[in-house]
């Protein structure tokens, strides 16, 4: 029994996997100007590692998925969320130092680069979400004890 | 070669998604934020989108896939979207599963014949053998159980199919 789809739903994941990826970078990147953020972008981003685990097969996505790149990401996701919170220690945790004080990310509201430490947040969060989730779907897929 | 397939791709996808941050047009740092995207899913993604997509970053095949959407597919779902309403109103269905002989080589054509086949109503393509050079479709009115050719099943799909993914 082969573990991969047909030709068509192969063909269709190698163009679509990348139309998903940029979405979800889209849905991240802009969570502070329309719906969408974090947690939506990183589940859309994982969307895509889904469907080239069901498209191509296990065997394929083992090639590709190394399990400590995606932990080391995962951390890395959740340590620049607290390091972003972190910023403003000075006065509060959670204080808003690089919109405040106009440092970085304090563009016009509405803009792209504004509202201070949220895009970063949003991005560790994406960064971390998919990273978990990717993990989390390649550790049930291999989980194959009815095999034997 | 192919990580810059897959980076335009997904830049033109950030553009249609950002258009008017200025104006109708886009902000700078818009654009910059979706090069640096772009370069990102370009790179993770960059094996996946097969060596030879690099076909379709030629103008004039747009222009076909363009001609093609909005001619033949177009009028052909019309066609067959009135055909299964009258099949819907007075029940005269027969239904079964024919092997559909085609004459094309690689992956991109299939999936544009399956696709489009699948498209207009009546027909639904269940799978895709290229060694067997065959098609199998589920077709909502067999009137040919042995079709010779494409002709019957999808009229004039198959030529525009290797044309457009040659």
């Amino acid at each position: 029994m082969s573990e991969d789809m047909g030709l068509i739903v192969k063909t269709m994941a190698r163009a679509t996997i990348p139309l998903i990826g940029i979405f979800g970078a889209y849905v991240i990147s802009h969570g502070h100007l329309t719906p969408g953020g974090g947690f939506q972008g990183g589940a859309t981003i994982a969307g895509a590692g889904v469907l080239f685990l069901i498209a191509f097969g296990l065997s394929e996505a083992k090639k590709r998925y190394d399990h400590h790149v995606y932990s080391a990401l995962e951390s890395l996701g959740g340590l620049v969320f607290l390091g972003a919170a972190m910023l403003g220690l000075s006065v509060a945790f959670f204080y808003n130092t690089l919109w405040r004080k106009g440092i970085a990310f304090a563009g016009e509201p509405g803009t792209l680069l504004s509202a201070g430490y949220l895009p970063i947040m949003n991005l560790a969060v994406g960064l971390k979400v998919f990273a978990g989730l990717v993990s989390a779907m390649m550790a049930i897929a291999v989980y194959r004890r009815w095999k034997e | 070669m192919s990580f810059i397939i897959v980076f335009m791709w997904s830049f033109v996808l950030w553009l249609v998604l950002t258009a008017g941050t200025k104006g109708m047009l886009w902000s700078a740092e818009e654009l910059a934020a979706g090069v640096v995207f772009s370069l990102i899913v370009g790179y993770a993604t960059r094996d996946i989108i097969g060596e030879k997509a690099g076909r379709f970053l030629n103008p004039a095949r747009w222009v076909g896939f363009i001609v093609y959407s909005i001619g033949p597919l177009f009028w052909g779902m019309v066609k067959a979207n009135f055909d299964v309403a009258y099949r819907v109103i007075t029940g005269k269905i027969k239904p079964g599963i024919v092997k559909v002989p085609v004459d094309l080589e690689n992956d991109a054509q299939y999936t544009i014949l399956s696709n489009s086949i699948t498209l207009t109503p009546g027909t639904l393509t269940i799978d895709a053998c290229p060694d067997e050079k065959a098609l199998y479709v589920h077709w909502i009115y067999v009137t040919d159980e042995h079709p010779e050719s494409s002709e019957p099943i999808s009229g004039s799909f198959e030529k525009w199919a290797r044309r457009l993914g040659k």
